[in-house]
């Protein structure tokens, strides 16, 4: 999981917000809005990185033909508990097979980190107030899950009994604090 | 039963290390109270009143005596020596300090339980038929497949903060004893021509401030196709339940809204998963998972069927009455000759439904390991339930239920009410119900009277959060509150799909709210006028569906004294 330190982050939106911008000159590292991006694809060149910020409540099926081209996709938590990202990120990476980046936004707690990694994202921007070391802490307590993920689709009664960590000692190993 | 693998067992453990973490983190500063909030919900933990409430996940409702024995543990030394049986199976406790809270999810890890899923926006506890895997009309045991639906919905990366709480329940029995009617998702398990097993699937049922019965979403969905079914149906949700008011969040309004739609959308969904997404079908459950957890749930050990079957039970010539009426009302058929499950009621005077005390906790442990393999079950009714009684037990298990007060002969009479906490325990309530129930069952004390009346289902909520199913009763009634004071609402009609009433639907309002102190009278009103106006064994319920509201509401009405203004 990468965690993005946004200052020295090369990724930048566009301010303007919604709306097509007709201004809108192609640069590097963009990363824009789902009507600044219709607004400009056309002329974007192929080989500019460019990401795209999605509203929780677009169909991904309306990206699905730009993915190739984007480097990025972001995904938003306008309040941690609307989960509805979850869900795009989970169809990006094992319906879309996005390989690019997909990237948390919002308000993004430490709390989430084992459901974003598992449902796919691999960037987050944590909410300032949040620390690092917890996030991490947080990504260790389960080294197995019951239902698959994006990592791996099998659920935990289709992989053979060896492959999975069972014994208390791997838990341990993990990081946990029993 | 389900046995834990030594996968659950750490599973369990884990969980409760991540929640201490987080706990430590909120008691430090570093996790605000609203960041917090959703955290511990999902443990079970909310606050209320007087301290947090912890709401402990029985899954389908089913316990070993080690486990009853762990939670009277908990009741002594950690609560104030008493639990709340609610009508999802699990069991509540009221008086924990949430410093403690940690401790008691380590104590329940310790026995294989958990408050994982009891609350929060997420899949809930699954629950299920009281006498799953010993009914005598079962048609296919039900406990392998919420075992399957547990373990994939726990922990659900994806559907752990949907727009609202999400509730399964299963049966694989002729009568639906668990309200699948009246759940976000309900199965029923079946049988076709060929004997291959399925499902009837209903989405969008709820109860709430807007009750609603569940739409057939698949008429017999392959039992393989379960996971991924629900997969779509909760995904469709995610997507598209509404986030922007509380009250209309439950997937029922979305089905409502959406009608034909919403089942298109999750056909589409799907089809999408089992053909496009990478590992799309990873989700079909195997014949040889299917069978490992089926595993599980064969006869416990010393369980022997017995070579002929009792067509009836006769009690000895020389039994007492309270005994005949005890296997008349707490003895339920079952699918092996020689063997019956018996309730141990909750219902009695003195304790609000639903209750137990640490020593009542651990002597129904004891009747467990003495009389039924050491396994129990919580009812949707709020009892207790002894699976694998034998015949010849019955007598010696009245003696010990009856010292142990579980032997109340009310099962399915107005005094086996269901009631939820209400305004003394809960922070939603608008009014407190476990007054009402009391004077209710002050009022029928007399089992002469209960005999009379007959099957009656009569239930109680503090709010219109539902927790009491005032809705599915043919009694309802629901606390309200006007101007700071406490009101009742009274419905008649209702059901919960049970074989007794029939399909489920919501009472109708029978006038305005009434007073506290009107209440009991206007019970006794109605259930007056059913004695008049019923015909020869004819029930509570289909004297109302036959004569109507009109004379049940004069009746109610005449009551009014406080209220009598307003009538």
């Amino acid at each position: 999981m990468k965690f993005i330190d946004t200052p020295r982050d090369r990724w930048h939106t566009i301010n303007g917000e919604d709306g097509p911008m007709v201004t809108l000159t192609p640069a590097p590292y963009s990363l824009l809005t789902l009507s600044q991006w219709h607004g400009v694809r056309s002329q974007w060149p192929a080989d500019m990185p460019v990401g795209v910020l999605l509203a929780n409540d677009v169909d991904i099926e309306e990206l699905a033909d730009d993915l190739p081209r984007l480097a990025v996709v972001a995904l938003q938590f306008p309040k941690w508990i609307d989960g509805r990202a979850y869900s795009q990120a989970h169809l990006l990476r094992s319906r879309y097979r996005f390989a690019g980046q997909v990237r948390a936004t919002g308000e993004v707690l430490v709390d989430m980190l084992p459901l974003l990694k598992r449902t796919g994202f691999d960037a987050v921007v944590l909410r300032a107030d949040q620390s690092i070391d917890a996030a991490e802490r947080a990504l260790r307590f389960f080294p197995g899950h019951y239902q698959g993920d994006v990592h791996d689709g099998r659920p935990l009664f289709a992989r053979p009994p060896g492959e999975v960590n069972t014994s208390a000692e791997e838990f341990v190993n993990a990081g946990a604090s029993i | 039963m389900y046995a834990y693998t030594e996968f659950d067992r750490h599973f369990v453990h884990q969980r409760a290390a991540q929640y201490r973490d987080q706990l430590q983190r909120n008691l430090a500063g570093q996790l605000n109270d609203d960041d917090f909030r959703p955290l511990r919900l999902q443990n079970g933990w909310y606050i209320q009143r007087h301290a947090p409430m912890l709401r402990i996940a029985v899954p389908y409702g089913e316990l070993n005596s080690t486990q009853m024995r762990a939670l009277a543990r908990i009741a002594r030394d950690f609560d104030r020596g008493y639990g709340h049986f609610t009508t999802r199976q699990n069991l509540q406790f009221n008086w924990i300090p949430l410093v403690q809270s940690a401790d008691v999810m380590e104590a329940l890890a310790d026995v294989n339980m958990h408050g994982i899923q009891t609350s929060g926006n997420c899949i809930r506890n699954i629950t299920s038929d009281c006498f799953a895997g010993v009914a005598a009309d079962e048609i296919v045991d039900p406990r392998p497949y919420c075992e399957i639906l547990r373990q994939w919905s726990t922990l659900h990366p994806e559907f752990a903060f949907l727009p609202r709480k999400f509730k399964i329940a299963v049966s694989g029995a002729r009568e639906d004893r668990a309200a699948i009617h009246w759940h976000d998702i309900g199965l029923q398990l079946l049988k076709n021509d060929a004997g291959e097993v399925g499902m009837k699937v209903l989405v969008g049922g709820g109860m709430g401030r807007t009750p609603i019965i569940g739409t057939v979403a698949h008429d017999f969905l392959p039992w393989q196709q379960m996971l991924v079914f629900i997969e779509a149906v909760v995904r469709v949700y995610n997507r598209y339940g509404r986030r922007d008011n509380l009250y209309k969040a439950r997937i029922k309004i979305l089905v409502k809204a959406e009608g034909q739609k919403f089942i298109d959308d999750v056909n589409e969904e799907f089809k999408n998963i089992l053909e496009r997404d990478l590992d799309g079908s990873a989700h079909i459950i195997t014949q040889a998972e299917l069978d490992r957890v089926s595993a599980h749930f064969k006869l416990p050990k010393g369980v022997l069927p017995q070579a002929s079957r009792t067509p009836s039970l006769q009690a000895p010539r020389d039994a007492t009455p309270a005994f005949k009426r005890w296997l008349e009302r707490n003895v339920h058929a079952h699918q092996l000759a020689g063997y019956r499950a018996v309730t141990l009621s909750l219902k009695r005077a003195g304790q609000a439904p639903g209750d137990a005390t640490d020593v009542q906790m651990n002597l129904a442990a004891d009747l467990a390991d003495r009389y039924s393999a050491g396994e129990l079950r919580v009812s949707h009714d709020q009892n207790l339930v002894l699976p694998w009684v034998r015949e010849s037990d019955l007598p010696a298990l009245y003696e010990a239920a009856r010292a142990a007060s579980f032997a109340t002969p009310n099962i399915g009479f107005l005094t086996d009410m269901i009631a939820c906490p209400g305004g003394d325990f809960c922070g939603l309530a608008n009014a407190r119900s476990i007054p009402i129930a009391a004077a209710i069952n002050e009022r029928f004390d007399d089992l002469d009277e209960l005999y009379d009346i007959g099957d009656i289902d009569l239930h109680i909520s503090g709010c219109i959060n539902s927790c009491g199913h005032h809705h599915s009763g043919h009694i309802g009634i629901l606390g309200v509150d006007k101007d700071g004071s406490e009101w009742y609402q009274v419905t008649l009609g209702g059901s919960d799909g049970s074989a007794l009433s029939e399909t489920a639907v919501p009472g109708k309002v029978i006038g305005p709210s009434f007073a506290a102190d009107e209440v009991p009278d206007v019970i006794e009103a109605v259930i007056d006028t059913y004695r008049d106006r019923r015909a020869a064994n004819e029930k509570f319920i289909d004297t109302v569906k036959r004569v109507g509201l009109d004379p049940f509401k004069t009746a109610a009405n005449a009551q009014r004294r406080s209220t009598a203004h307003a009538a």
